[in-house]
């Protein structure tokens, strides 16, 4: 039981260093003593090597952080206007139950749609250039902002509601003051649940059907056999992926700061 | 929430009417000849290719087996993650040393999409049902852990101080005071974890598979069909609703059930 043993930190340090010592003694043994062959899995030093020649120079014609920042503009487009709009559908759509039920379907079909299925859609409409991918993760962004801000509405206490219409707030003034503090961290965790969402649905629409960006490195760089040049791939998106989210948690904190204020 | 609270009775049937204006405007914009009718599909259209497909199936696959198919990769990848995933986050919860000791790669995994680890998955494995399995098994498993670990780490001390005075065993705590109280955490994690998987599932069909609802989309695409297309996206839309819906009977049954105990 946690409460029972608080072990000390220094060795739950070690705990945490060991564990990763030990991933990285396993994988560099089966590795160079040729257990596994290169091209299932590259060793430790290989994947150095292959880490040092992508970031001097570059994969197939571009600069690394061309692929990093295309990436990076698309997922920024495309959940900026997602989550714009669709907290703005949000919000409407707690606030007024006519435009829940008149949106709700639309949203609830959207919502546990794979993503990747209607991007072969956007495809045969927009070509394969980068309005289908933006519109794709708008397209990924909208319902998840959307219900996160109308279930933030809907947590709104009523006591407050009815305590600011009895001092004589307009109905703006109590969606003002009153709604939307209280649906800001519902809203906020959506936007993180979101982004998270976004960042995935670009990178499997770039190993999917793109010729730039992180996806398309990785899935051509498969294509080749290079499974050094996959792997730090890999790394490269999962850490850029965690921070995304911790970028979005840095907004989270300051804003809902702010708000409880 | 004035929405909430007062839910008159003609509120579902403006959903309805919502539905029937979005698939009139759809139909007529389909058959007025502003879009091209390979670009856009009829629902009368779409409609016809449901008969056609249930009656002479698609390309040699009947719909049934598609959406088996789909359903059952995407189903044991997910029981494959809770059968682990379950004990391994409850476990991290409650041994601190654990947690140190693999939450580093959990949290590595979590954010990570999936669909760059398939480019690996499909070079181990083939192409398979064994890699498509083994990728939403990944995809859900570090997601569950979490939940199960953050649910774990949420339970009151007062309650197991209160279980262990009264003379239960650390089983016996585990069993019935921290499994259940973790279980609404847990929830929350299987359902994005169930929605990741079966998000997960549709993207990896469209980059390697003979069948399912995914590889249908995708072929249908290239064979220019766009009413099997728009079928596809929208079976597999009201599937993910059946899927969060299933999911959603399970825990009021289980939550409910806990909550007599």
């Amino acid at each position: 039981m946690a409460a029972d043993n608080p072990a000390p930190l220094t060795r739950l340090w070690a705990w945490r260093f060991g564990s990763l010592v030990l991933v990285v003694a396993t994988w560099a043994a089966v590795t160079t003593s040729g257990l596994v062959p290169e091209v299932f899995l590259p060793s430790p030093h290989a994947l150095g090597t292959a880490a040092v020649e992508m970031v001097t120079e570059g994969y197939k014609d571009r600069p690394l952080w061309e692929h990093i920042g295309l990436s990076l503009m698309r997922v920024f487009t495309g959940f900026g206007l997602g989550a714009l709009v669709g907290t703005a559908l949000g919000l409407l759509m707690g606030w007024r139950a006519s435009v829940n039920a008149v949106f709700s379907p639309f949203v609830e079909f959207l919502r546990p749609l794979p993503q990747l299925a209607y991007l072969v859609l956007l495809i045969v409409w927009l070509g394969i250039g980068e309005s289908p991918k933006i519109v794709l993760l708008f397209l990924a962004a909208l319902p998840v902002a959307a219900v996160a801000a109308r279930d933030g509405v809907r947590r709104a206490d009523p006591t407050r509601i009815a305590a600011a219409r009895m001092l004589g707030a307009s109905d703006w003034q109590i969606f003002k003051h009153v709604i939307l503090p209280s649906a800001l961290p519902e809203i906020l965790i959506g936007a993180r649940l979101a982004l998270g969402i976004v960042y995935g649905t670009l990178i499997a629409a770039e190993i999917i059907a793109g010729s730039t960006g992180l996806g398309w490195m990785i899935v051509d760089a498969g294509r080749f056999l290079r499974s050094d040049q996959v792997f730090v791939g890999i790394f490269i998106i999962g850490f850029m992926g965690l921070a995304l989210d911790r970028l979005l948690v840095f907004v989270e904190r300051r804003i809902v700061h702010w708000a409880g204020r | 929430m004035a929405a909430s609270s007062k839910s008159s009775p003609y509120l579902p049937w403006l959903s309805v009417a919502s539905v029937a204006v979005a698939l009139v405007v759809w139909q007529v914009v389909a058959t007025s000849g502003i879009v091209a009718p390979e670009l856009l599909a009829s629902p009368a259209q779409v409609f016809g290719a449901l008969v056609e497909i249930l009656r002479d199936g698609y390309r040699g696959t009947t719909l049934q087996h598609n959406i088996v198919a789909t359903l059952g990769r995407c189903l044991v990848g997910f029981l494959l993650a809770v059968a682990l995933g379950v004990p391994l986050g409850l476990w991290m919860g409650l041994q601190p040393r654990v947690s140190a000791a693999l939450g580093d790669i959990v949290q590595f995994l979590r954010p990570l999409p999936p669909l760059s680890y398939m480019i690996l998955l499909i070079l181990w494995f083939g192409t398979g049902d064994g890699s498509k399995v083994v990728l939403l098994f990944l995809t859900a498993l570090p997601i569950i852990a979490s939940a199960a670990m953050a649910g774990v780490r949420g339970v009151p001390q007062n309650r197991i101080l209160a279980a262990r005075s009264l003379g239960a065993s650390f089983p016996q705590v585990v069993w019935n005071v921290v499994l259940p109280s973790s279980l609404p955490s847990l929830f929350t994690g299987l359902r994005i974890a169930l929605a990741a998987a079966f998000s997960t599932v549709v993207a990896s069909e469209l980059l390697a598979a003979t069948d399912g609802l995914g590889w249908m989309v995708l072929s249908a695409s290239r064979f220019l069909r766009n009413d099997v297309i728009l079928l596809g996206i929208i079976i597999l839309g009201l599937t993910g609703m059946a899927l969060g819906t299933g999911l959603q009977m399970v825990e009021r049954r289980l939550v409910h059930w806990h909550g007599r105990g």
